[in-house]
């Protein structure tokens, strides 16, 4: 099992597989008519603020920060969800704005909203319908569909509609989507939130083995160990910044994880909402 | 291979909303209902008002029911486009079905290719009904009514794509598209002539594609219309459908490149 090292470099380097070059994102809060009627916010979140690295093929980067930090968005960005306002986003060279239909060949992104199913198809089903969006030849798709059911441990659930899952049966559901097309780039959210402690152990021998096969993984989390045991190195965010990088080594411990994340990210500070209103500086 | 791999999703997007379809239960049983209560509404509210109104000189029944039937496939299909994105949006299915390998637009034109073969059987269930319960006054001319249908379908595409990028950026699509159909319905000849509008509102209808569609269907399938009959509809159809389908994708492409940009790509 692999857990390489991703390189957290400002500079564009030939062989990442994902390249962030000095990305800024804010969202614009659209001013609502007759907004005297319940107050709502206008003006702008700055989400990302400046942030450049890049990550090879075969590694794991864990992403770590609180709430609202920029973790997703930097998941969004790569999978051509979000556009940025300022930088670019290139993965394996090719960038998200200008070559969307190349990027997203290339990656799979377990999103965290488990809602991301056709609730009256099974999980088969399900499959089937994303394996062949995601263009997978007719021949492999079932023999794929199934490998992933029997690997993500939802076998037994292969015909079962997806509307009668539990939280962690559509976790589980979203990682075998994730890799159903062998992405260069798999991309997760908070991928264990809802797993048992077997599951999750599971799960994390999973994603080791995906970047051994060479896939660039980014992990989004707030769990220590899962990041101690699955990242060859962490990038912990904080109100859209890129505060602190380290590498993750057989000897790193939870406990060394966790005093550097608090070192930059002092527990009070974990609603930052407040903080990063108002845009980027 | 490309057009395999198209054909495929095509495939697979039917599939899914016919599966969604049928496992909702009593949700196909009700359509059924629907659509016989739609057919014997129109027949007995043609019965009612006596056989000397022929609209057009045509028999109402059959004015009404082609009127209704073709105007309801073409609005339905274009708030297929709408539904497609709304529903997406809903259940939380957005973000994943736009970040695979298929392209967006794909997505959205196939997802409205099942929605419009869905409203296809509707229509052709209505229309036979309709052609055995009024027997004597369907004289058609397959052909032309094929191309009066096919370039509708394109026009009705074009303004879906219209409708599902005010969904995006506006979340609004469905309210968009109640307002257009209340007044095209009013405006089109769906179940009255045309003639009977006042002279302003009868020039208004000359610039909706939809008019023709109605006009065209009910020469073509009514009358036996020759292609000569069907010329001025087929016309002004074709030119709807070259001004609108590049204008739509357009529009399409800024919007969805707006939300992306923007961060609203799920909301609702």
């Amino acid at each position: 099992m692999s857990r390489g090292n991703a390189q957290l470099l400002p500079s564009s380097i030939m062989d990442s597989a994902v390249e962030l070059l000095s990305v800024t994102k804010v969202f614009r809060h659209r001013p609502v008519l007759f907004n005297w009627l319940g107050k709502e916010r206008s003006g702008s979140t700055c989400a990302l603020q400046d942030v450049s690295f890049a990550a090879r093929a075969g590694s794991v980067l864990g992403l770590l920060g609180p709430n609202g930090s920029g973790k997703t968005t930097i998941l969004k960005l790569i999978s051509t969800l979000l556009l940025p306002n300022l930088g670019r986003v290139l993965v394996g060279g090719y960038d998200v704005e200008r070559d969307g239909n190349a990027v997203r060949r290339r990656v799979g992104f377990a999103v965290a909203n488990e809602r991301s199913f056709f609730n009256r198809l099974t999980a088969r089903e399900n499959l089937d319908f994303f394996a062949t969006l995601e263009e997978i030849p007719r021949l492999r798709r079932r023999q794929r569909g199934d490998e992933l059911l029997a690997i993500t441990g939802l076998h037994d659930a292969a015909d079962t509609l997806v509307m009668k899952f539990s939280t962690g049966m559509y976790q589980k559901l979203g990682v075998a989507r994730a890799l159903l097309k062998r992405p260069a780039v798999l991309l997760l959210d908070e991928p264990s939130r809802s797993l048992d402690p077997g599951a999750t152990a599971h799960l994390w021998s999973l994603v080791r083995q995906a970047a051994a096969d060479g896939s660039c993984v980014l992990l989004a989390t707030h769990n220590f160990e899962e990041a101690v045991q699955v990242a060859g190195e962490v990038m912990i965010l904080k109100e859209g910044r890129c505060v602190a990088q380290q590498k993750i080594g057989s000897g790193t411990s939870v406990a060394e994880l966790r005093r550097t994340y608090f070192r930059h990210v002092p527990a009070a500070d974990e609603p930052p909402l407040a903080a990063v209103q108002g845009g980027c500086a | 291979m490309k057009l395999r791999a198209q054909w495929d999703k095509l495939v697979a997007i039917m599939r899914r909303d016919l599966l969604t379809v049928m496992r909702h239960r009593n949700g196909f049983g009700f359509q059924a209902v629907t659509l016989v209560t739609e057919i014997a509404g129109a027949f007995y509210l043609a019965r009612a008002i006596g056989p000397s109104f022929r609209p057009d000189g045509i028999p109402y029944y059959p004015f009404l029911l082609i009127g209704t039937a073709v105007y309801a496939f073409l609005l339905s299909g274009i708030g297929s486009f709408v539904s497609a994105i709304q529903e997406a949006q809903m259940t939380g299915t957005m973000e994943v079905v736009l970040s695979t390998a298929t392209p967006p637009p794909t997505i959205l034109m196939l997802s409205a290719c099942s929605a419009f073969a869905g409203g296809a059987v509707t229509l052709i269930a209505s229309i036979g009904a309709g052609a055995l319960l009024a027997r004597g006054a369907f004289h058609p001319n397959f052909f032309a009514a094929a191309l009066v249908l096919l370039l509708s379908l394109i026009v009705a595409a074009a303004v879906g794509m219209i409708a599902a990028s005010i969904q995006l950026w506006l979340q609004k699509g469905m309210a968009v598209l109640w307002l257009m159909g209340t007044f095209t319905g009013l405006l089109t000849g769906t179940a009255f002539p045309v003639t009977a509008l006042p002279a302003p509102l009868r020039m208004l209808t000359a610039w909706i594609p939809f008019t023709y569609s109605i006009r065209g269907l009910r020469v073509a399938l009514l009358e036996g219309g020759s292609m000569a009959q069907v010329a001025q509809p087929i016309l002004a159809l074709a030119v709807s459908a070259a001004v609108l389908l590049p204008i739509s994708m357009i529009i399409f492409a800024r919007v969805g490149r707006a939300v992306r940009l923007e961060g609203s790509l799920s909301f609702f």
